[in-house]
C-alpha cells in the first residue's frame, strides 16, 4: 500500500506530462524527419525523407542572419543589458529606506506583471510612425522633419524588441537579485571594509562570490527565455514574417509551418532550437545539482 | 547630501522607465486623438469613448470571459493535480524519487514553442480545435512543473509529527490531507494558482494556433488584434483593451510579488 501510494498521487502529474509534453517533443522530432505538408497534416501520413529538413536549414543563406544574429546575438545582448540594469536596480533597492524600497519594487513589478502581448502592442505604439510618441516628440522639438518608420530597418526593429524585452524581465533580476543580496552577512562587508577594500572591489570579491547562485539562475533562466522571444517579435510591424530579415528561430518555425504549411520544415527549426535550449538546461541542471542534493 | 540624491535621482529614474509604457497605455486609452496627428505628444482629449466601444462593439467582454474561464480551468486542474505529485516527492522515499524530481525540473524546460506543432495535431485530433477545453489541457500542463516544484516546498515544510497526530486521532488518509495538508499548503497553492492564471491569461502563441478561426473562443490576448483595423490602426481601442487585459495580472502579481521570486529562487536554488 505504502510503496504504490506515491504513484497513485503522481500518476495524474505523469498522465498529463507524458501526453502534452513529453510526446509532442518526441512527435516534433519525427515531424522534422518527414515531408510533412499540408496533405500529410490532413491525413495523418507518415512520409519520412531522412535528414533533409536539416539540411535545408543548414544551407539556407537566411540561418546565419536568424539564428546567429537575431536569434542569439539579441539574446546575448538582451541578457547582458537586463542583468546588468536589474543588478544595479536592485543594489539600488538595498539602500533604500524600507518605505521607498516598496515605492520602486512596485513600480518594477508592474512593469513585470505586464503581459507581453500587452507590453508589445504599448511599444509598437510607443514608436509607431504616424501617431507614436517618439516621432511626435522629435518633429516637436524640431529634430526631425517628417516621421521615420523605426520598424523596417533591421536594426531599429531589434532595439525596440530589445527595449521591450529588457523592461520586461528587468525586475525578475531586480527582484531576484535582491532578495540575494539582503541575505549576504553584513559582517563580512565591514570586515571587508576595515581592510580597506571600496565599494566597488566589495561588490566583485564579496558580494557577488556569496550569491554566485542566484546569478547563475538568474543569467541562465534569462537566455532561455530571450533565445525563444516570440509574441515581442511576431507581433512587431513586419514581425509575422512580411519582413524576412526580422525573423528569429522561434517565429520563422511558426512562419514556415503555420504560414507556409511546411511543418516538417518548422519542425526541423523547432528542434534545432530546442536542442541549444537543452544544452543550456543541462548546465543550469548541473550546477544547481553541485551545490544541492535534490 | 550628494549620496543621497543620486540615490533619490536613480530611483526616480527606474520607476520612471517601469511606469512609463504603463502610463503611456493608460493615457491613450483615455484620448479621442490617440493615433491621429496633433500639436504636441501631451495634447490629450479625454474620453470614455474607447473603453465603451471595445466592450460593445469589439467583444472584448467575450474575451475576457474565455481568458476567464480557462484561466479558472487551469488553476483548479494545475493545483490539485501539482498538489497531489508534490505530496508524493515531499512525503514519500520512493525508487525513482530522484528521476521524478529531475523530470519535473527538465519538463520546466521544454521550450513551449517547439510543441506548437505537434500540440496542434493533437488537440486536433481530440476534436477541440477552437475550443476552450483543448487550451485549459495544455495550459494545465504549462503550469504543472512550476506548480509541483514551487508546492514540494511548503509540503516538505509540514512537520511529518501533524500527520501523524491526525492518523492516531483516527483521522483517514482522506481526511488528513483535507485537514492538515490543504490549509497548510494554502500560501504555495496560492501562489501557484497566480502563476497558473498568468500563464493562462497571457499566454499567445497555443491561442491564437489552438483557436484558430473560432472568434467565439478567443481569449483576450488574441482578440486584441482585432481592435487593429484593415487600413489604419486603432490605437485608442488597442490601448483600452490592452489596459482592460492588464489590469487583474497587476493586481495579481503586486498581492503575491516576494512568494512568486522567492518561491522561484527557493526552488530553484535551495532544491
Amino acid at each position: 500500500m505504502t510503496a504504490t501510494r506515491p504513484w497513485l498521487l503522481l500518476t495524474p502529474a505523469l498522465l498529463v506530462f507524458a501526453g502534452l509534453l513529453l510526446w509532442p517533443l518526441l512527435r516534433v522530432v519525427l515531424f522534422s524527419l518527414q515531408d510533412y505538408g499540408l496533405r500529410e497534416i490532413r491525413t495523418g501520413e507518415s512520409n519520412y525523407i531522412g535528414v533533409a529538413n536539416y539540411l535545408e536549414v543548414l544551407q539556407d543563406p537566411q540561418l546565419w542572419r536568424v539564428a546567429l544574429v537575431n536569434t542569439l546575438g539579441f539574446a546575448v545582448v538582451v541578457v547582458i543589458a537586463t542583468v546588468v540594469l536589474g543588478t544595479l536596480v536592485a543594489i539600488l533597492m538595498s539602500r533604500l529606506s524600507p518605505t521607498w524600497r516598496v515605492v520602486v519594487g512596485t513600480a518594477v513589478m508592474v512593469a513585470w506583471a505586464m503581459p507581453a502581448v500587452t507590453g508589445t502592442y504599448v511599444w509598437v505604439w510607443i514608436f509607431d510612425a504616424d501617431g507614436g510618441v517618439v516621432n511626435q516628440t522629435l518633429m516637436a522639438l524640431g529634430l526631425m522633419e517628417t516621421p521615420v518608420n523605426w520598424f523596417t530597418g533591421r536594426l531599429t526593429f531589434y532595439l525596440i524588441a530589445g527595449l521591450n524585452v529588457v523592461h520586461h524581465s528587468f525586475p525578475f533580476v531586480a527582484v531576484t537579485v535582491l532578495a540575494g543580496l539582503l541575505g549576504v552577512p553584513q559582517e563580512m562587508l565591514e570586515a571587508g571594509s576595515l581592510d580597506g577594500a571600496g565599494p566597488v572591489r566589495r561588490f566583485f570579491s564579496l558580494v557577488v562570490p556569496s550569491i554566485r547562485q542566484v546569478f547563475v539562475v538568474v543569467i541562465i533562466l534569462s537566455t532561455i527565455w530571450d533565445f525563444k522571444v516570440f509574441a515581442q517579435v511576431y507581433l512587431m510591424p513586419g514581425g509575422a514574417g512580411s519582413n524576412r530579415e526580422v525573423l528569429n528561430l522561434g517565429v520563422w518555425s511558426y512562419v514556415e509551418s503555420f504560414g507556409q504549411n511546411r511543418y516538417g520544415f518548422g519542425a526541423a527549426i523547432a528542434v534545432l532550437l530546442t536542442a541549444v535550449l537543452m544544452a543550456i538546461t543541462v548546465v543550469y541542471i548541473r550546477t544547481l545539482m553541485k551545490e544541492d542534493q535534490l | 547630501m550628494p549620496a543621497r540624491i543620486l540615490t533619490g535621482i536613480a530611483a526616480a529614474a527606474v520607476v520612471a522607465f517601469s511606469l512609463f509604457p504603463v502610463l503611456w497605455m493608460v493615457l491613450s486609452a483615455f484620448d479621442a486623438g490617440a493615433g491621429q496627428s496633433r500639436r504636441h505628444p501631451l495634447d490629450i482629449t479625454w474620453t470614455w469613448s474607447h473603453f465603451s466601444g471595445v466592450f460593445t462593439e469589439g467583444g472584448l467582454g467575450l474575451f475576457l470571459r474565455n481568458s476567464a474561464v480557462i484561466a479558472l480551468v487551469t488553476v483548479v486542474c494545475s493545483g490539485v493535480v501539482a498538489l497531489l505529485a508534490a505530496v508524493a516527492v515531499a512525503r514519500f522515499r520512493f525508487r525513482l524519487r530522484t528521476t521524478v524530481l529531475l523530470m519535473v525540473l527538465a519538463v520546466q524546460m521544454v521550450p513551449l514553442e517547439a510543441l506548437v506543432i505537434p500540440l496542434f495535431v493533437q488537440v486536433r485530433d481530440l476534436g477541440l480545435l477552437g475550443q476552450l477545453a483543448g487550451l485549459a489541457l495544455v495550459y494545465v500542463a504549462f503550469s504543472l512543473p512550476f506548480g509541483i516544484w514551487m508546492l514540494r516546498g511548503f509540503v516538505a515544510a509540514i512537520p511529518v509529527e501533524l500527520e501523524e497526530a491526525a492518523f492516531i486521532d483516527g483521522a483517514s488518509w482522506g481526511r488528513m490531507f483535507r485537514s492538515v495538508l490543504l490549509p497548510l499548503t494554502a500560501p504555495g497553492l496560492a501562489a501557484t494558482s497566480v502563476f497558473a492564471f498568468i500563464t493562462a491569461w497571457n499566454e499567445f502563441i497555443f491561442a491564437m494556433t489552438l483557436l484558430g478561426g473560432n472568434t467565439h473562443s478567443y481569449t483576450v490576448a488574441i482578440g486584441l488584434k482585432q481592435f487593429f483595423g484593415e487600413y489604419s490602426n486603432d490605437w485608442g481601442s488597442v490601448m483600452a483593451a490592452s489596459t482592460v487585459m492588464t489590469i487583474p495580472v497587476v493586481i495579481f502579481f503586486v498581492i503575491v510579488q516576494s512568494r512568486i521570486s522567492g518561491g522561484l529562487v527557493a526552488g530553484a536554488v535551495k532544491g
